[in-house]
């Protein structure tokens, strides 16, 4: 930090919290007014730990803890299990000729081919943290590796760390050979390439999208001051792009960052469950730390309280700017949103939280941004 | 570093700058200490300033312009303004002068006449701007010109023959220069004006009206005060003030210049909002004009002999007007905020290591899922049920937030009835020897059920602390209560700082701002038997005559207080540290105890508890919806032993059926179960509890006859 911040910083604390010291969390309103829709939507699949969906060439993927699912679109069957691996899945890229990569928790990328056959691309000492991947072509893969220092389980720890370690690579594929396209992000845990090839990322920590220069120079905001963490971003296909964001931001973690003393002494002393942190679920212990809006008033425990988990996909246009949004609120369970594949009209969405992979209409978004646009306009 | 943090916060009295901050007075305390200040800059630079003569000179003067302020801060009280007050007092001069000088009346007819002249320009304001309804600014500067404009004609007329005359009167002669007990006459009259519109505006009936018309005319008149008539008054206070000023005036120097009262107007509004009489109205009072008054009237004196020129010392003057009025708005809009800021005082509170609680852990606290087998009483019917309690023919009893007791009646507990209405939140219950239902009203106080209906207060307050600064002699939140076989009521204050719906802010100070009480119906006293307990809840008789058990719902703890026999006044912790905050406790059909935890610990807030800083600035810049809170959606029922092992506990896991337990009764073979925030009441079958025991036969026996 120059002296310049540093007197910025004290400067705002003591008027007030200003600044670098506010604490105002952006509001869900317009385009992210929030509703029932996830916490309506039809489940396809209840599987603990669902995760990551990708389209494979030969169908529907999706990682669950450590083992890689084979899952039908429509639902129904029991999921196949073609592999399983030592240790937890982070993220899947399915590569053109039906092989895909995978993600370890900090294990490296694997290629397992369509005849079942694996193979090491990148050792655990190069990428421990790949939340999110695709492929730009045959020979290269896109890799978000969210933070130097945490693996797949204590993401809270990065956030509460103020992790800004995250480094988005460039993987090639024949050569194993990793090449560093932007470092010192903020958890970067989604990517996506837009039609006219420029890199999309989701820089978590500091709630935007970012689009990195092809020539490394400074990221570039597209979408910032979101009221959620983003994470996996995947292209609508007939444009625009879907957004799932996998916890959201709230006053008093903003306020706990905030607070250096009490983060570091909590770190240090309390169980990581029982952190003030966004969770992918919560309302599992009573010793979760509880909020006042959320105390439950003659039985009911009102949507509005802040939590530490939620449900919330955002769909983008093509300048990144939400549209529409579902959402599952305080009090509801499909919360941790981590990823969304769009498929035959349909998403696909997975609540990590909940275990729940759930399907939507993406029309039914078309009349919640007009009922939005409507209500904006009046 | 953390033993700096609890010595400072043990020792240094933080809240205290809270506290005096809602005080009135408080407002007194910038013209003190600015009183204070220009003293001691003009004591250091001419302390010929403060010989007796001089003194003796200033008092004069003090007195006529103290007087003048004081006319002002009334008028300021009730909302007004008296630009008048300068020519009011200049004609008061004039017409002392006539009356002693050219017509040669008595001393005691003079000072009639001229109160009485003062009396007549102020109902002509007060006519004008309380019944015509016109401006105050613009009807006293008109005020303003004309009687300084008669004062004019008057003096055209007669000054020559005033100064030719010398009024032969040795009492006339005593107002203006004589001493009594080597103080100025005027002096001693001022201080005497003083002290009687200081007992006016504190403690009469004129007084509070005119600070309800000030602070709102709309609510005043609402309220059924004569608004008009108040303000009326307001005016002529005024003009006799300012005359009985001009009078002193007259007799001290018995001049009739023509700049006599110049500019007295700016002086005395300037004094009086320096001293802190809002504009606005509403807030004034007499130490604030007279704090103002020494102020002003030093500083002009001072410019004097410092050798200022009139008209600097006069833009002086204006300037302080001016900065006094921006802070006096700036104060008014933010004095909440500030209040708001500070008033909130968490303290360092470090609790031990919370017990296990998980299900395979072994100690008495293991999780399980007794409580799940409930059923529901009047589900959806009834908000806010704290407690339950039995009568002697089974029906159930319970508070709700309207204010109200509800009776279920036996033996299915289907129908209910408003039982009575006493208004508050009613909190703990307990039946008496005779029947009578004794209830604690988060509020209100201590009130009485009769078997008739009958609801009759037993006492709303107790003796006030020694050297408290907030006065914590009314009840704010009496919480729970119990009954000695003397018939004494022990009952439990929860805080003293916050009222019944701010009982989160007592949970962020985690300080020990509640008490014990003890109503004696005996003769009817109250007094306060321990203080400074963290949040004491549930109140329950040990039953041997000389002790009860209390709940310390902030502290985790429950302890036992003697107030009989051999340990008498002793209090011990009995179960130290549990894993939630208990609430109430109550007896249990196989001699040991029930308490309730409404709500369980969480380890974020416990490091949270040492850490008062971070409670402190979460308080003040986070909304209160987003505080960091006590657990209160899982709670839980333990039994203890009279030595305070704990022995069991139920558990609701997920509160499904009951989110919230806040107080639980055994009767006959059942244990019910109240919460403050549920719709229902809990009944759960107990299994090896004796099915005839009820709590009010064993603790007062079988049907007695003295009903």
């Amino acid at each position: 930090m120059g002296l310049a911040d540093f007197v910025a910083t004290a400067a705002g604390r003591l008027m007030g919290g200003r600044g670098n010291s506010s604490i105002t969390v952006p509001v869900m309103d317009g385009p992210l007014k929030p509703n029932d829709m996830l916490e309506t939507a039809a489940a396809v699949l209840e599987e603990p730990g669902i995760d990551n969906l990708v389209m494979g060439a030969n169908g529907l993927l999706a990682s669950a803890g450590d083992r890689l699912l084979r899952l039908r679109a429509a639902g129904a069957d029991a999921p196949q299990t073609p592999a399983s691996f030592n240790a937890e899945i982070m993220s899947l890229a399915a590569h053109p000729d039906a092989a895909v990569a995978i993600g370890l928790d900090g294990g490296g990328i694997r290629l397992l081919a369509a005849d079942g056959t694996e193979q090491s691309l990148v050792g655990g000492d190069k990428i421990n943290c790949p939340t999110a991947m695709i492929f730009a072509d045959a020979n290269t893969l896109l890799v978000c590796n969210g933070s130097r220092t945490t693996g797949a389980r204590d993401w809270p720890r990065d956030l509460l760390e103020l992790g800004r370690s995250g480094s988005v690579l460039r993987v090639e594929v024949a050569s194993g050979r990793v090449e560093t396209i932007r470092r010192d992000l903020a958890y970067p845990a989604g990517l996506c390439l837009t039609p006219d090839g420029s890199l999309i990322v989701s820089e978590a920590w500091r709630h935007r999208l970012v689009r990195l220069p092809a020539d490394g120079g400074a990221p570039v905001s597209v979408l910032d001051d979101l009221p959620a963490y983003p994470g996996r971003i995947v292209s609508a296909g007939n444009g625009g792009y879907w957004l799932a964001a996998f916890a959201v931001r709230s006053q008093l973690q903003e306020f706990v960052l905030r607070e250096h003393g009490y983060r570091k002494m909590m770190m240090a002393e309390v169980e990581p469950d029982y952190w003030i942190a966004p969770a992918l679920a919560s309302g599992l212990s009573f010793k979760e730390p509880l909020q006042a809006g959320g105390v439950i008033r003659l039985g009911i425990h009102k949507p509005w309280a802040p939590t530490r988990s939620y449900g919330l996909l955002i769909q983008l246009n093509d300048d990144f700017a939400p549209v529409a949004s579902a959402h599952s609120r305080a009090g509801g369970s499909r919360h941790g949103v981590t990823s969304v594949l769009p498929v035959d009209g349909n998403v696909l969405v997975t609540a990590r939280g909940a275990g729940v992979l759930m399907r939507m209409d993406s029309r039914a978004f078309d009349d919640v941004s007009q009922s939005g646009e409507k209500g904006s306009v009046q | 570093m953390e033993a700096a943090t609890r010595l400072y916060y043990r020792y240094f009295p933080e809240k205290l700058l809270g506290e005096v901050l809602t005080k009135r007075w408080s407002d007194n305390l910038v013209p003190a200490f600015a009183v204070l200040l220009v003293v001691g800059f003009f004591l250091a630079r001419d302390p010929g300033f403060f010989s007796l003569a001089s003194l003796t000179e200033t008092s004069r003067q003090l007195a006529e312009f103290s007087i003048i302020v004081m006319a002002m801060g009334i008028v300021l009280l009730a909302g007004g303004l008296d630009l008048s007050v300068g020519s009011v007092f200049a004609l008061a001069n004039i017409t002392a002068l006539i009356c002693m000088n050219l017509l040669g009346w008595p001393v005691w007819a003079t000072i009639a006449a001229t109160l009485a002249v003062g009396a007549l320009c102020g109902a002509v304001n007060g006519f004008l701007i309380g019944y015509l309804r016109i401006r105050a600014f613009l009807t006293t500067l008109v005020t303003l010109i004309i009687i300084r404009s008669i004062v004019d004609i008057i003096l055209l007329r007669y000054a020559v023959a005033i100064s030719a005359v010398f009024p032969d009167s040795d009492f006339w002669f005593f107002l203006g220069e004589g001493n009594v007990l080597g103080m100025p006459v005027s002096f001693l009259v001022a201080v005497a004006i003083v002290l009687t519109w200081h007992v006016v505006l504190t403690r009469a009936r004129f007084g509070w009206h005119l600070s309800a018309v000030g602070g709102s005319r709309r609510s005043a008149f609402n309220a059924g005060l004569n608004v008009k008539r108040t303000v009326f008054l307001t005016y002529v206070w005024s003009g006799v003030l300012a005359s009985a000023s001009g009078l002193f005036f007259a007799a001290r120097l018995g001049s009739a210049g023509s700049d006599t009262g110049v500019g007295l107007e700016l002086a005395a509004l300037t004094a009086a909002v320096l001293g802190g009489n809002s504009l606005g109205g509403g807030r004034g009072s007499v130490a604030k004009s007279v704090l103002g008054a020494i102020v002003v009237l030093i500083l002009t004196d001072s410019m004097v002999r410092i050798g200022i020129s009139g008209g600097i010392s006069s833009a002086i003057l204006g300037g302080i007007l001016l900065l006094v009025v921006a802070i006096d708005v700036r104060w008014l809009k933010n004095r909440h905020k500030i209040l708001n800021k500070v008033y909130v005082s968490p303290s360092y509170f470090k609790l031990p290591e919370m017990p296990e609680t998980d299900a395979g852990s072994g100690t008495p606290y293991a999780l399980n899922d007794r409580l799940r087998e409930v059923s529901l009483i009047g589900k959806g019917q009834i908000e806010g049920p704290e407690v339950v309690i039995f009568d002697r023919h089974d029906n159930l009893y319970c508070p709700n937030r309207h204010g109200d007791i509800v009776r279920f009646l036996a033996p299915d507990y289907d129908e209910w009835e408003i039982f009575a209405h006493i208004g508050g939140h009613p909190l703990g219950m307990a039946f008496d020897r005779h029947d009578n239902l004794n209830v604690c009203v988060g509020g209100m106080g201590l009130y009485r059920i009769a078997p008739d209906r009958r609801v009759e207060k037993l006492t709303d307050e107790t003796n006030r602390t020694f050297l408290s600064v907030i006065d914590d002699s009314r009840l704010k939140l009496a919480d729970d209560l119990d009954i000695a076989p003397d018939g004494r009521i022990f009952f439990s204050e929860a805080t003293i700082r916050y009222d019944m719906h701010d009982w989160a802010y007592d949970a962020l100070e985690s300080r020990g701002n509640g008490r014990l009480i003890c109503y004696d119906p005996r003769d009817r006293s109250t007094r306060t038997v321990l203080r400074n307990l963290q949040f004491p809840n549930g109140v329950c008789m040990v039953g041997d005559g000389e002790s009860f058990f209390f709940a310390e719902t902030w502290g985790c703890r429950i302890n036992r207080y003697w107030f009989a026999g051999a340990k008498k006044g002793t209090c011990e912790t009995v179960v130290p540290n549990l894993p939630g905050y208990p609430d109430n406790i109550n007896r249990a059909s196989d001699g040991n105890f029930w308490v309730a935890l409404v709500g369980m610990r969480s380890p974020a807030l416990d490091l949270a508890l040492r850490k008062p800083g971070l409670r402190k600035r979460m308080a003040t810049r986070i909304a209160r919806d987003e505080w960091l809170f006590p657990n209160i959606n899982t709670g839980c029922v333990l039994k203890f032993a009279p030595d305070g092992e704990v022995l069991e506990s139920l558990w609701d896991l997920g509160g499904v059926n009951h989110p919230m337990v806040t107080s639980m009764r055994e009767h006959k073979g059942y244990l019910y179960l109240g919460g403050l925030y549920n719709d229902r009441i809990g009944r759960l079958k107990l299994k090896d509890a004796d099915p005839d025991w009820t709590s009010q036969e064993f603790y007062w026996g079988a049907e007695n006859g003295s009903r």
